[in-house]
């Protein structure tokens, strides 16, 4: 029931994340609001254009080949180089929510063809993009640095209101 | 006990009647030795050995009703990396070797027809009964669910584990064990069925002891093949660790046997009749000769271990310096002292050659589950706590051993009444 | 079935006579278990680990745990040693625990848990059957029937079994079972997968987890060690890793090698039939041999006796 529910909030999010206009075409919206997957997080409101710059205008720099520009992988110039660009860009249009529902879990087994199989759900997807870049450009790496927690997140890590007593002995069962 | 023996007391009691027909004697009066309760208490407190008891059980009763208390974590270090600590080492890794004196007399005695080694039969029989009840008792202490210690026999079935068949043979040896000395308590009851049933079936437990020893002081080592990673290499063997236990146990047991035998004559003399003191001697030297053996196939055994595995290069290390020590203090020192002793005809040698063969198996069996455990690892050192009432159990099998020596037929023949009780 | 057959025989190489002796030539010689065909299993990335904790926090909630004795974004606990310096260990309040270790390619990650063995010694050395492998590859334990000797956490070759000692009623051996109740029989990941933000564990079917390792490897050269731990170490694990490190720098025990720890026990449970079938026949021969020298030693006696003054 909890599960269901989660999903049907989930999906509600997504649908909302579509509405999201594509301002400009050459160098993508100005913000994007992360916020499908949040829960323990606020969500992460993503300064698009100012990563475009550090980028040096090279988009392949997150969005693979997807966008048929720039240098890419060279694992995936076997296939890609000359793909040009895809339909879908953002990140939730390839990478699954639920990497490990049973949805696609089952699409996974069933489509033994597939070369894409091991590829991070949406939010290692973000996670695995923005923070290896952070960590070896330097930028921010703390949790609270791009998303603050929320109240179901301090419950969550035993944080803030909810961090344990210091040194409270016989707490246990 | 001298003391009142000297007044012309009659006792000790060593038979149903009294003597100068004064009656059969009754429980109580068994109990208290012949003595009048007056004189019981006099004998205890005199006895400066009773007050260092009085001592451990003052501080180490209330640390055992603790541990139950307030559970395990209390007494022990509670290490999640040394599940087994010093209950087990000692209690259970110690004690049931030191004890294997029970099938080795039985075997002697009943199945090689040695009937030169009658006279300490019982004392074998006993010390096995008795090392095996306590070495329950510190599991007992140990498990951190005892109240469940049937369940592996009547609730939940793990057969193909080896502490499954440690549990169901030392339970049945417990058993086996017991039948064996219904004689002597039966004795002293003054009952003769029991006597009779058990005498018609002795062979047969006595086999069912060997089967059961071998198995088990063999399962305990096997115990350990459980943990490859974590013994060091030295005191690990898949092939040879069952053999190693059992072999030494055979030693073990018959090392403490001497042992029990030399403090019974040290301080129970009163309690020895003439046979049982005259054959002490000779006999020290008889076990001497079989745990000799013992050692020298142990001795074997482990240097084969040792080439079997390749291990020779442990042995330039610290730990094989360690290896080496308890190897030499606890086997090859004894078996030179034995064989030296059965040449010269010199028992007290034996005697001194038995407390340390007594020694070499301590330092063996909490060496294979402490000390060279977890070699990798960091070392424990057990809580005081675990080490009082470590104390606190051996106590009580200490008061027990005497109490029991101090009654039943054990050191003495029971003399029955004329034609009623042959044998 | 393989499983259960072998178990099988081993109840009868235990308990039985006759019948077993012949059964424990099969025992020496046992063919090994490759598991539950279509068991799940989890792949560990140690290089996408960033040392959150959330794995922690995911479990500790799953599994109703106590409160930890810090949040579980104070990341103080990775200076932690214990008294004898050891690094955090799995315990009775927590079935997983991350661990830092400094390499020389920088600090690494590794995440401990229960690696839910395809032949669980933890299993094979419970006398009462507290332990089971489960279809879908988890090791799961049942309180109800544990007598608490703790042989389980002396056979785990991986130190992961913790035992509530704490408790004086009702002490339980304490690890992770792989979130069967709850997810797994459901099909569902681990709370500990799902929660990681960088996916470092992949929850899928053990056999396809393994070409996906070995192809992780493959398409990034120089990234991983060319080994996946847990594919064959100890008879094979549900859970495995990959690593761009030595695996012994991060807390790894690659001296196990990979037979299954009963392959060692097996040298003693196939003497057991031997003995039990043996040794009666044998020791009534010898008892019947002694007692005849006996018996004609009796009799020279008598005559020596006779002779001698």
């Amino acid at each position: 029931m909890w599960q269901r529910k989660r999903l049907v909030t989930g999906m509600a999010a997504a649908l909302a994340l579509l509405a999201v206009p594509l301002a400009k075409a050459e160098t993508g919206p100005e913000t994007v609001e992360l916020d499908s997957l949040a829960k323990l997080y606020k969500p992460v409101s993503f300064n698009h254009s100012a990563h475009v710059e550090i980028a040096g205008g090279d988009c392949a720099t997150c969005h693979h080949h997807t966008l048929g520009t720039g240098k890419i992988e060279p694992t995936c110039a076997r296939c890609h180089a000359h793909s040009g660009a895809a339909s879908a860009v953002a990140c939730r249009d390839c990478h699954p929510a639920e990497r490990f529902g049973a949805k696609y879990l089952q699409e996974l087994a069933q489509d033994v063809n597939r070369y894409h199989r091991d590829k991070p759900g949406l939010k290692a997807a973000y996670h695995l993009r923005c923070l290896g870049c952070h960590r070896e450009s330097g930028g921010p790496t703390g949790c609270q640095d791009c998303h603050a927690m929320t109240q179901a997140g301090e419950a969550f890590y035993r944080a803030g209101q909810y961090a344990p007593v210091p040194h409270a002995e016989g707490t246990e069962h | 006990m001298k003391r009142f023996v000297g007044q012309g007391v009659a006792i000790p009691v060593d038979s149903l009647i009294k003597p100068n027909g004064g009656g059969s004697w009754s429980i109580k009066e068994k109990l208290l030795l012949g003595l009048t309760p007056e004189q019981y208490m006099k004998t205890l407190v005199r006895n400066p050995f009773n007050w260092l008891l009085a001592a451990i059980y003052v501080v180490g009763v209330p640390v055992v009703v603790l541990r139950f208390v307030k559970g395990l974590g209390y007494v022990t270090h509670a290490s999640y990396d040394y599940p087994w600590g010093l209950f087990l080492a000692w209690g259970l890794f110690t004690m049931v070797p030191l004890s294997a004196s029970g099938f080795m007399m039985g075997t002697t005695v009943e199945l090689f027809g040695r009937k030169d080694f009658k006279p300490i039969e019982r004392l074998g029989l006993l010390n096995g009964l008795l090392g095996y009840f306590f070495a329950v008792m510190f599991l007992q202490v140990d498990l951190g669910q005892p109240w469940r210690l049937i369940y592996p026999m009547f609730v939940s079935l793990g057969p193909a584990a080896v502490l499954f068949l440690v549990a169901w043979h030392v339970a049945t040896y417990l058993s086996v064990q017991v039948a064996e000395l219904v004689p002597a308590a039966s004795e002293w009851l003054g009952m003769k069925q029991p006597k009779k049933v058990i005498k018609s079936v002795s062979l047969g437990l006595t086999i069912a002891g060997i089967i059961l020893s071998t198995l088990h002081q063999g399962a305990l080592g096997a115990l350990f093949t459980y943990a490859p990673g974590k013994v060091h290499p030295l005191w690990y063997s898949p092939e040879f660790q069952w053999i190693h236990f059992l072999t030494s146990a055979v030693f073990g047991g018959l090392c403490m046997l001497i042992v029990v035998s030399t403090l019974a004559k040290w301080f129970m003399r009163w309690r020895m009749d003439d046979t049982f003191k005259n054959s002490l001697d000779p006999l020290t030297l008889g076990l001497a000769k079989g745990a000799s053996l013992a050692m020298f196939t142990y001795l074997i055994i482990k240097i084969l271990a040792v080439a079997h595995g390749n291990k020779w290069g442990y042995l330039f290390t610290g730990w094989g310096e360690y290896y080496l020590f308890e190897l030499t203090v606890g086997v090859v020192v004894p078996l030179i002292l034995f064989t030296s002793a059965i040449r010269n005809q010199r028992p007290g040698l034996a005697r001194v050659a038995a407390f340390m063969g007594v020694f070499g198996i301590a330092l063996n069996r909490i060496n294979t589950a402490l000390i060279a455990f977890n070699w990798k690892l960091y070392k424990e050192v057990p809580a005081w706590r675990e080490v009082l009432i470590v104390l606190t159990v051996y106590a009580t099998y200490i008061v027990v051993y005497r109490a029991i020596l101090a009654r039943l037929p054990i050191l003495y023949t029971w003399k029955g009444q004329a034609g009623k009780y042959p044998g | 079935m393989n499983k259960l057959n072998r178990r099988k025989f081993l109840k009868g190489g235990l308990l039985g006579g006759a019948a077993a002796l012949t059964m424990s030539r099969k025992a020496a010689a046992s063919e090994s278990f490759e598991g539950y065909p279509d068991s799940m299993g989890v792949l560990v990335d140690l290089t996408r680990c960033i040392g959150c904790r959330t794995c922690e926090a995911a479990c500790n909630h799953e599994q109703n745990l106590p409160a930890p004795d810090k949040p579980f974004n104070d990341y103080s606990v990775f200076d932690e040693r214990g008294p004898e310096g050891q690094k955090r260990r799995t315990t009775e309040k927590a079935y997983t625990v991350v661990n830092r270790y400094d390499t020389e390619k920088g600090p690494v990650f590794r995440k401990f848990q229960c690696n839910h063995c395809q032949e669980p010694t933890c299993l094979t050395a419970c006398f009462v059957n507290a332990y089971t492998k489960t279809p879908e590859g988890a090791v799961i334990y049942n309180p109800k029937v544990c007598v608490g000797c703790r042989t389980c956490m002396v056979a785990c070759p991986f130190y992961v079994p913790a035992y509530s000692y704490s408790s004086a009623t009702n002490p339980v051996v304490k690890k992770c079972i792989m979130c069967y109740d709850t997810r797994l029989k459901f099909g569902r990941p681990p709370a500990c997968v799902e929660a990681c933000p960088q996916e470092v564990m992949t929850f899928g079917k053990r056999k396809d987890l393994i070409k996906l390792g070995h192809e992780r490897i493959r398409n990034n050269p120089g990234k991983y060690i060319d080994h996946l731990y847990g594919e064959t170490e100890v008879g094979g694990t549900s859970w495995m890793y990959l690593s761009g490190v030595d695996f012994n720098q991060v807390g790894f025990d690659t001296t196990l090698g990979n037979q299954p720890i009963l392959a060692n026990v097996k040298e003693f449970l196939a003497m057991v039939p031997m003995v039990l079938t043996i040794w009666p026949a044998l020791f009534t021969g010898f008892h019947l041999l002694a007692t005849r020298k006996e018996a004609a030693k009796e009799e020279q006696n008598k005559n020596e006796k006779g002779v001698k003054p």
